[in-house]
């Protein structure tokens, strides 16, 4: 394998596809997110933290700039390392998934792990809008999200082997599926009480699971491309005569 | 005489090196993204940046948007 171009299209496949996450955001998650601050504002005037002053708005809207603007760097960072995972996965199970071409093959492993690290994690632990989260809690529920995210995955790897060894593959999908319902039972809830409206925490995560699915699409789409046009396995061969 | 030809080999697996790096990046990426309480800069900056949470303030509206667990 040429090691060089290996990095260079899974890292170009993660940056790309996280800056089209982040401009994605900019548009579907973004008004939930001011809504959402928005409240937190009322009750910071309500409660007398904060006074509801033209400077407050001023500092405010530069504030809110300077965050916006860093969904596309942090699409591009977090798409980027989501990526690499993503490159390390497909390298390991490039002969193993399905498809005669690379597009296939990664479209496929973005679904499996779309699924496994992405979806049923957040069945679990959905995304939440500012004003939700309790400070006192974050360290808890970012363990307990990341503690279930490498649960699954982990699971996903485990039953893979199981699934290689068994006939009956269908066995292998009913195991994980066992164990990741009886792990999510196990698994304590989200400690924080939703107290912002119905329809604010319902708009907010549909948007943002669909952009974090496009950003899914999107790596695996790019990574397909690239891996089918350069690919990192062709090497030169000198054969004596 | 000797002659080169293009050929596949795909044996599945990844260079060590390839695996380090990438592996790299992606818990780097990931704590900057979703973890990161303003740790970060302090190493430049010092105790202030504690206060300020520069990266937590630049990626704070992604942290949210992807899912993971914020204020
Ligand atoms: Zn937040």
């Amino acid at each position: 394998m040429k090691t060089s171009l290996f990095i260079a299209i899974v890292l170009l496949s993660g940056f790309s596809a996280g800056v089209i996450h982040g401009l994605l955001n900019l548009f579907m998650v973004e008004p939930f997110l001011d809504t959402a601050i928005g409240i937190e504002n009322k009750n910071m005037f309500a409660t007398g933290e904060a006074a509801d002053t033209p400077d407050f708005w001023v500092e405010y809207y530069s504030y809110r700039a300077w965050q916006k603007g860093g969904q596309i760097l942090a699409g591009a960072i977090l798409g980027t390392s989501v990526g690499s995972l993503f490159g390390v996965v497909l390298a390991y199970s490039r002969n193993v998934l399905p498809g005669n071409n690379f597009v296939k093959k990664t479209l496929a492993l973005a679904l499996i792990m779309w699924i496994t690290v992405y979806v049923i994690p957040f069945v679990k632990y959905p995304a939440n809008p500012p004003t939700v989260g309790d400070p006192e809690t974050i360290v808890l529920r970012q363990t307990l999200y990341l503690a279930f995210i490498a649960i699954s995955g982990f699971a996903a790897v485990g039953f893979y082997q199981l699934y290689k060894r068994i006939d009956k593959k269908l066995l292998a999908f009913i195991g994980y599926g066992a164990f990741m319902t009886a792990m999510f039972f196990v698994m304590p809830g989200n400690p924080d009480p939703i107290t912002a409206p119905e329809d604010l925490i319902s708009g907010f995560r549909i948007s943002s699971v669909i952009t974090v699915s496009v950003f899914w699409l999107a790596a695996g789409l790019i990574l397909g491309v690239l891996w089918q046009k350069f690919n990192p396995d062709k090497i030169k061969q000198t054969t004596p005569q | 005489m000797s002659y080169s030809k293009e050929i596949t080999v795909s044996k599945s697996g990844v260079p060590k090196i390839a695996l380090v790096a990438l592996a790299a990046v992606f818990v780097f990426g990931l704590f900057v993204v979703g973890y990161d309480q303003g740790h970060l800069f302090s190493v430049v900056f010092g105790e202030q940046a504690f206060a300020d949470l520069y990266i937590h303030e630049l990626t704070h509206d992604m942290r949210h948007a992807a899912g993971f667990p914020c204020h």
